[in-house]
């Protein structure tokens, strides 16, 4: 049943884009278009003001914003034990993503942890998928940019914006770093960051303690760019994902529409499915990651120890 | 650097509303959504662990009641075969008590039984007696023609009832 309606969600998007991208081709030299997404997310709102600020991919991180959170008030409407079909469905997902984030944080991290990984998973699949919606990229307004001329695609996946991608990065270091602090306080940081590790004592500790300084200063300009490698990896999948539909789209050209269509339509579809996993793997990376930054960040040097025993 | 931050269209203030987006839906799910739901998944875990001790304190329970129960119903067949024994005895008892008693009562009866017929039978023997001699009288008073006198009545009464008991 759920793959059918997937397989459905999927032709008529396939269709209603292609149908799009034909007629973006058709009328090129029209509006000077891009080829798939273009990467500057743009303004919807012409002039200065704050409402400059809100681009098609804010947007749509808002209407995802507004589908989650839609969502999780029906099925938090009316808790009960014996849980309806959407409340039974949010169990089901936080239940299984707390497993996951508890086997890798382990019980004590895990209830500082949980939430802002299950909010990347979450976020990010339903960002990614609705990507993938018809008429996302496809409907374009006029009369916005600063001069208030310019045209825009009305909606554009969130997650192909880098900014989108930076800033659930940015809020990632942020929660990151206050789980360590509190797990291990700021003198327990810079010791599991710069002091010596593996249970080392005596000479052998202060002889390799200089070592382990440049291994510290490492550490650290792996956490700075740390933002960076999570967005652009995300940003990366998501875009070239974007633009290897529509260029599977726009790759036959005959001449003939009727061909060009039916082209643009069969050669999508196992690259759309292909995006739709893509979509959810992203989203568990994201949070996976995040994950282990976590856990190696808050784990105390004598349980590495004893894991080693062990 | 920058002409590539331009490229990829990444600007402080985008990425700073972005955050807003993301920050808005972290902070109202882990508010409304996952932590009620996590309450909720511990406590019905916390149920679930109550049920299952519940359940082997009942199995516990169960098991032994059902040990009570058979000793039970051993003390108390032993106790009904018992009392069926001793009933059996007082019931062999009581019969022959009453089969006694009846016995003697139906003796009794015989006994009275044959004295009344012993009586009926001496009383129909003076009744058969009296009638007999009246007739005798009769007879001979007829025959002779003449009255007879009480010393001829006791005559012949005497011969009669001798000759009756002779006979």
């Amino acid at each position: 049943m759920l793959a059918d309606s997937v397989f459905l969600t999927s032709i008529f998007s396939v269709l209603s884009d292609a149908a799009a991208a034909h007629g973006e081709g058709a009328h090129e030299g029209g509006h000077g278009g891009h080829h798939g997404v273009d990467p500057d997310a743009k303004g919807l709102f012409a002039g200065d003001g704050v409402l400059s600020y809100i681009t098609n991919s804010v947007l749509v991180g808002l209407i995802v914003v507004g589908l989650i959170l839609w969502f999780v008030r029906g099925a938090m409407k009316k808790v009960e034990s014996v849980p309806g079909k959407q409340q039974n469905f949010l169990e089901l997902v936080v239940e299984f993503l707390y497993k996951q984030v508890e086997n890798i944080v382990g019980p004590k991290i895990a209830p500082q942890a949980f939430p802002l990984l299950a909010t990347i998973f979450i976020f990010v699949t339903v960002a990614n998928w609705f990507g993938l919606l018809p008429g996302v990229g496809s409907i374009f307004v006029l009369g916005v940019g600063p001069d208030g001329h310019g045209q825009a695609p009305l909606l554009r996946p969130a997650t192909a914006d880098m900014n989108m991608t930076i800033g659930i990065a940015l809020i990632s270091l942020v929660v990151w770093f206050v789980i360590t602090i509190r797990e291990l306080g700021v003198g327990g940081f810079i010791n599991h960051t710069f002091g010596p590790k593996g249970g080392l004592k005596g000479a052998m500790k202060y002889g390799l303690m200089p070592i382990f300084i440049v291994v510290g200063v490492i550490e650290v300009i792996s956490i700075i760019f740390r933002p960076m490698t999570l967005s652009l990896r995300l940003y990366g999948n998501v875009f070239a994902g974007e633009n290897l539909l529509h260029t599977m789209a726009t790759l036959v050209q005959t001449g003939n529409a009727a061909v060009d269509f039916i082209c643009s339509v069969l050669l999508r579809i196992p690259f759309f499915l292909l995006e739709i996993l893509v979509g959810v793997l992203q989203g568990m990376v994201f949070a996976l990651l995040n994950a282990v930054f976590i856990k190696l960040s808050t784990t105390h040097d004598e349980e590495h120890g004893e894991e080693a025993h062990h | 650097m920058l002409e590539i931050l331009h490229k990829l269209g990444i600007n402080t203030p985008d990425i700073i509303a972005q955050m807003l987006v993301f920050g808005i839906v972290y902070l109202i799910l882990s508010k409304y959504a996952f932590g009620p739901v996590t309450a909720l998944l511990e406590e019905r875990r916390r149920r679930i662990a109550e049920g299952e001790d519940n359940l082997k304190k009942i199995r516990e329970n169960l098991a032994a009641a059902e040990a009570t129960a058979e000793e039970v119903k051993a003390k108390a067949n032993a106790e009904a075969d018992r009392m069926i024994k001793e009933a059996r005895e007082t019931a062999a008892a009581a019969g022959e008590s009453e089969r006694q008693k009846a016995a003697a009562e139906a003796n009794t009866i015989i006994t009275k039984a044959r004295e009344g017929s012993e009586q009926e039978r001496a009383r129909i023997l003076g009744e058969l007696k009296r009638d007999f001699g009246r007739l005798v009288l009769d007879a001979t008073a007829r025959a002779t023609g003449k009255v007879l006198s009480p010393e001829d009545h006791a005559r012949l009464n005497t011969e009669a009832l001798s000759q009756i008991t002779n006979n």
